[in-house]
């Protein structure tokens, strides 16, 4: 329960429909997109408008009250779980689109946008928001930058943090701050880049003002199937060797094209051990260079079938299997489990040998789909909740995956975030001497520790308590990994 | 970190860290005024301040036990690369040990196939790019300066072609940093995209060694294209050229380089560079990248757009040495403005606005320009919106120099209120401190909190970056 002194003020200061404090009315913010993890909050609260998140957040920290912001639910490590002794700070009220400058090509929109609704705002300036997170559709602009979110086209156009001018966001102690400028570089520390990705750590955004992309003239699909895997990820580190950086690169195995093909006809050979998407945008006549030599080099790399699109609406119908995958496995399968883990690329074909392999020693499914350009895996791991220990088991076989990126020399999370699911993983990427330096950037901004505890970044004793720690003879666990 | 409350440490307490320093390094640290006197400015305005003693790790250890040494002593650490920076940021406000990173300039890994490479802070990038000759891959970052690495990271440095290719915040993937404590960290790598933990990549990229001291970067490659081709444009008026740069922008032709001189900068450049041909006019200079054909089809497109706002015929260059020379030209304008009237100083500003202000605010500032009095050329990196007047004074002069300031506070001012920076990629230093805190205001407070974060005793180059 809400301590009813600080219910009455959060009445003096929102009408009674942006309160929600009854178990019912919470029960649908009860988890994110990783529904493993669910938890009660004491109240959700839906502002409109930034004075009342400042107010909201004068009071939760006045109170002590942990505070959990919240765009349209769709991540994928649980960066949205509630506190149980906490509440939600839902932006979904904030869903503006303020102004599009069509000289500049930026826009300003309200954190609670969807991620697709900019493109469509922006289209009749032929100017698109070049990062697209396959949930686009819902996902919002706010959670893109507290994820700093991916996508297909992030290969060539960059992430969330690439394409994000200025954040203007509430602190916990409710003072107002803008980070980042209108123009393309601002001085000072590079404040905006700590907020893409701190997944609701260290301030609640409330303003964003994006970048845009001229629409390229022309963009080409192509499709390109093998007999083995393995000979597609060798195709992958021919074009990116090749000093190729397509719009872009994208793999599927044979288990994925069987359960998005029956679904959408997006027109994938069924035979198919696995099949590349390289898509080359630009002016006609790049194109149509940078097509041939892609085409040369998957040829030469035993591509068995090749496919370029021809219109426009060939192109969408490649691209339609790729962003169906996800609700494909849900046609095959009860639940699924997403893995986001990232490796070099020259290790996908070995990485893609282990995890078959530990399909069949768990007895499960896995489909392996994944922006291969990034290395950026998304093996989609299929079970069945009511099937007694599947749980256990689909957990079990997503963290051997993680390590096995680790092995690897990869990262734990190409685009998802750590959220609550990685915590632990964090503690094997991670030394202490590095973790300090994240909880020491916590401290400059939220000192309490209020807003969206527990999640990204573990407590040194967790870590500790876990023994993950391991430090032998001064040397770091995996000293040549990725740190931050 | 708070000017306030640093002071200059114990005169004792610095004369036995040189000591110690001295002992460890022997001819690797040096404490004749000529080389502190070197170490004590880049190419803007000469502020003496000198550092105690110089000295030439050639390891992340070595650096690492230095800045232990100064952790302990509470004794300032001031990196350098080689001294290029313009906003006085290697100066040795309150002494101290000046780490010069000039011995640790090896290339540590190419991985061609990965499109990424690991050097040591003291690579320059010609250097770089000199040994990437043969694997078809280039750094394409150019400060016009021969900078180093370390320091291009520290300053967040971009240049001509950051319009195709970003600046260092897009192109570093992961450093190697040695904190305020003395530790060694690593962070960001290999992986093209990592979503753990907070971004301290960035965070050090452009703190301007406040923060800790870079000593290595994991840098982005990119493939040598297949034809590359330069053109000159001349307009009537100063309005035409920066149109011209706006609509190229908006219609998105990924052109690699665009280029813009007023009058009074190509008058410069011709006389400088003894460039043929050209006239005294408003100028754009431009370079496509691509295949053949795309590059054929770009610049196709720029000259369309250029005829509409009165753009002269394109003059090309294809030949690598006929462009060499233009861009060379480019990169002297500095010195071709100084040589309009010898024995003059100059100062350079740096802003950065919006595209759509682009306009706006050149136009504006020419005509303060012409109203100072005082010879002023205007050059800059257009396509993103970043341009920047070379102040000429009579150093002796304190009217013109107060006139020259002026004109400086005011461009900034002009473009923080149009939404834009007052450096758009010298950073602060310690000459725009006070600007930092009208550009960005409450935003200021949390940088100070960071500092005090991650360098708790203010020892990390203090009085720069971050005001007090």
């Amino acid at each position: 329960m809400l301590d009813p002194a600080l219910l009455s003020a959060l009445a003096d200061l929102l009408p009674p429909s942006a309160i929600i404090a009854t178990a019912e009315g919470t029960r649908p913010y009860e988890c994110d997109g990783l529904p493993l993890f669910r938890e009660q909050p004491l109240a959700v609260l839906l502002p409109e408008d930034e004075a009342q998140v400042v107010g909201i957040l004068r009071l939760c920290h006045a109170a002590r009250l942990p505070v959990v912001a919240r765009g349209a639910g769709t991540g994928l490590s649980g960066g949205a779980t509630p506190y149980r002794k906490g509440i939600v700070l839902s932006l979904a009220k904030f869903k503006r689109i303020l102004s599009i400058d069509p000289l500049s090509c930026t826009a300003v929109v309200q954190p609670g946008v969807r991620n697709l609704a900019i493109s469509e705002a922006a289209a009749v300036h032929r100017l698109y928001y070049a990062p697209d997170p396959s949930s686009q559709i819902a996902c919002t602009i706010g959670g893109n930058v507290a994820e700093n979110s991916g996508g297909v086209h992030c290969l060539k156009y960059g992430l969330t943090v690439h394409n994000v001018r200025r954040v203007r966001a509430v602190l916990i102690d409710g003072d107002v701050v803008e980070f980042g400028g209108e123009g393309l570089d601002a001085a000072g520390y590079d404040l905006l880049a700590l907020i893409n990705g701190s997944e609701g750590l260290l301030a609640v955004i409330t303003e964003v003002t994006v970048k845009l992309t001229p629409n390229p003239q022309q963009a080409t699909c192509v499709l390109a199937s093998f007999s083995d895997a393995e000979k597609a990820g060798d195709a992958v580190a021919a074009i990116i060797g090749a000093g190729i950086i397509p719009a872009g690169l994208e793999m599927m195995d044979q288990l994925t094209i069987a359960a998005v093909e029956p679904f959408v006809h997006a027109g994938y050979p069924l035979d198919a051990a696995a099949i590349l998407l390289c898509e080359s945008d630009g002016t006609p006549d790049e194109v149509t260079d940078e097509v041939a030599l892609m085409r040369s080099l998957l040829e030469t790399s035993g591509a068995t079938t090749i496919q370029v699109s021809q219109s426009e609406v060939q192109r969408l119908k490649f691209w339609s299997g790729r962003k169906a995958a996800f609700p494909a496995a849900g046609r095959i399968s009860p639940d699924y489990y997403c893995i986001d883990g990232t490796i070099p690329r020259r290790s996908l074909a070995p990485v893609l040998k282990r995890i078959e392999a530990l399909s069949r020693e768990f007895g499960l499914r896995c489909m392996n789909v994944f922006h291969a350009g990034d290395g950026n895996l998304h093996p989609l791991i299929l079970f069945d909740a009511n099937v007694p220990d599947e749980i256990a088991r689909t957990e079990a076989f997503g963290a051997r995956i993680l390590e096995l990126c680790i092995e690897v020399g990869g990262t734990i999370t190409g685009e998802h975030g750590v959220g609550l699911e990685k915590i632990d993983q964090m503690c094997t990427q991670f030394a202490a001497a590095e973790l300090e330096r994240f909880h020491a950037i916590k401290r400059a901004f939220d000192a309490e520790g209020l807003l969206n505890p527990g999640k990204a970044v573990p407590l040194l004793h967790r870590c500790a308590e876990m023994g993950r720690m391991h430090v032998h003879g001064g040397e770091l666990p995996y000293p040549d990994l990725p740190r931050f | 970190m708070d000017a306030k409350t640093i002071v200059r440490p114990d005169p004792d307490v610095v004369a036995r860290v040189v000591a110690r320093i001295c002992g460890d390094y022997g001819e690797r640290a040096v404490t004749t005024r000529a080389v502190r006197e070197h170490h004590s400015h880049g190419e803007g305005l000469a502020d003496a301040a000198l550092p105690d003693v110089v000295v030439f790790p050639r390891s992340n250890e070595e650096v690492a036990a230095l800045v232990r040494l100064c952790h302990l002593s509470r004794v300032p650490v001031i990196a350098f690369g080689v001294g290029t920076s313009l906003e006085g940021h290697v100066a040795a406000l309150y002494g101290g040990v000046c780490i010069d990173l000039s011995q640790m300039n090896r290339v540590l890994e190419i991985n061609a196939e990965d499109l990424d490479c690991r050097v040591q802070a003291g690579v320059t990038r010609e250097q770089l790019n000199a040994e990437l000759k043969g694997t078809g891959l280039f750094f394409p970052i150019d400060p016009g300066a021969n900078a180093t690495i370390g320091g291009m990271a520290s300053t967040r440095a971009s240049g001509t072609n950051a319009v195709r290719y970003g600046t260092m915040r897009e192109n570093v993937m992961g450093l190697t940093v040695v904190t305020a404590d003395g530790r060694v960290v690593t962070t960001g790598g290999r992986a093209r995209k990592s979503s753990a933990g907070y971004d301290l990549t960035r965070l050090f990229v452009g703190a301007e060694g406040t923060l800790g001291v870079i000593t290595e970067i994991q840098l982005r490659l990119y493939g040598v294209p297949e034809a590359i081709a330069s053109a000159v444009c001349q307009y009537p008026d100063l309005a035409g050229a920066v149109n011209t740069v706006i609509a190229a922008m908006q219609t998105g032709i990924p052109v690699a380089r665009i280029e813009l001189l007023d009058d009074v900068q190509m008058d410069a450049c011709i006389r400088y560079s003894k460039l043929e041909g050209y006239r005294a006019l408003p100028t754009l200079f431009f370079e496509f990248h691509g295949t053949e054909a795309g590059v054929r089809e770009q610049s196709a497109t720029m000259r369309a757009i250029s005829d509409e706002f009165g753009g002269s015929e394109f003059q090309w260059a294809t030949l690598a040495e006929d462009r060499t020379r233009l861009w060379k030209a480019r990169h002297a304008a500095y010195y071709a403005t100084l040589a309009l009237k010898p024995g003059t100083t100059a100062l350079a500003t740096d802003a950065c606005v919006p595209i759509s202000r682009l306009a706006d605010c050149i136009l504006e500032t020419k005509a303060d320009i012409e109203k100072s009095g005082l010879t002023v050329t205007i050059v800059g990196h257009v396509g993103d919106g970043n341009f920047h007047l070379v102040v000429l004074y009579e150093p002796g002069d304190a009217g013109q120099r107060e006139r020259a300031d002026a004109l400086a506070r005011a461009v900034s001012m002009r473009a923080i209120a149009m939404g834009g920076t007052c450096t758009g990629e010298h950073g602060i230093g310690w000459h725009k401190l006070d600007l930092l805190a009208q550009e960005h205001g409450e935003a200021v407070d949390l940088m100070r909190s960071i500092k005090r974060a991650l360098d708790p005793h203010g020892i990390m180059n203090p009085g720069k970056t971050v005001p007090s």
